[in-house]
């Protein structure tokens, strides 16, 4: 009875995960079209940087880098916490 | 663990060129694929590499962990001093204060390359710390 309980729900849960994912398929999404082509074409020239991955991650997106240097320090922290030396 | 010495040998030999080649991705970040965080991952290969071949107690007599902690901490003020400059100099949080330069040139692109030394240091020392202590344990 458990299986057939734990089995009825697993087959809901993937039902519902592919009527969610297939409702957001769309095969002509992607970024707007307008700012692929400013980030393009203007990117190197308004950061300086050639490399567009750098002039985005640190120039355009630099808040959300300045976020991911966080969860870096705090999985050091945390790290160090759990498996550090006991003094 | 069993010695051995083809692997003793090449990992020391090898070790010194992965951290060029981590800083050289690091520096080149904004002309060349790479930057800060991926150079900061080849940073710790090296790093986890030695510790591997020759043990986790000789890298941390090499590589100090209070170092690795120094580096870590000091790097996130230093990310939030360089932002802060922007906002002194007229611009935006996170504003980059320094000439642009033309494209493509070694000096350009103003503060990106210096955060990306910053964020370099940081994630290389970040993951370098996080894999001594777990390989501590076992």
């Amino acid at each position: 009875m458990g299986r057939i309980a734990k089995g009825a729900a697993t087959a809901l849960l993937v039902a519902a995960l592919a009527v969610v994912l297939v409702s957001t398929l769309d095969l002509d999404s992607g970024p707007p079209a307008d700012l692929k082509n400013h980030l393009y074409y203007h990117g190197s020239e308004q950061t300086g940087s050639i490399n567009l991955v750098s002039a985005i991650y640190l120039s355009y997106r630099a808040f959300d880098t300045l976020g991911e240097t966080v969860i870096m320090l705090l999985s050091v922290v945390g790290a160090a916490t759990v498996l550090g030396d006991r003094e | 663990m069993r010695e051995s010495e083809i692997v003793d040998m090449v990992s020391r030999k090898l070790t010194p060129y992965i951290l060029l080649l981590g800083l050289y991705l690091i520096s080149f970040g904004h002309l060349s694929p790479g930057g800060g965080f991926q150079g900061g991952a080849v940073l710790a290969t090296g790093v986890i590499q030695l510790a591997l071949a020759r043990g986790v107690k000789e890298t941390r007599d090499l590589f100090p962990l209070r170092r690795f902690n120094l580096v870590e901490t000091a790097g996130f003020f230093l990310f939030l001093l360089i932002g802060t400059i922007g906002m002194f100099a007229g611009l935006s949080f996170l504003g980059n204060f320094l000439p642009i330069g033309t494209p493509g040139r070694i000096p350009s692109a103003g503060f990106i390359f210096f955060l990306n030394l910053v964020i370099g240091l940081k994630v290389g020392a970040g993951v370098s710390l996080i894999c001594l202590y777990i390989m501590e344990e076992g």
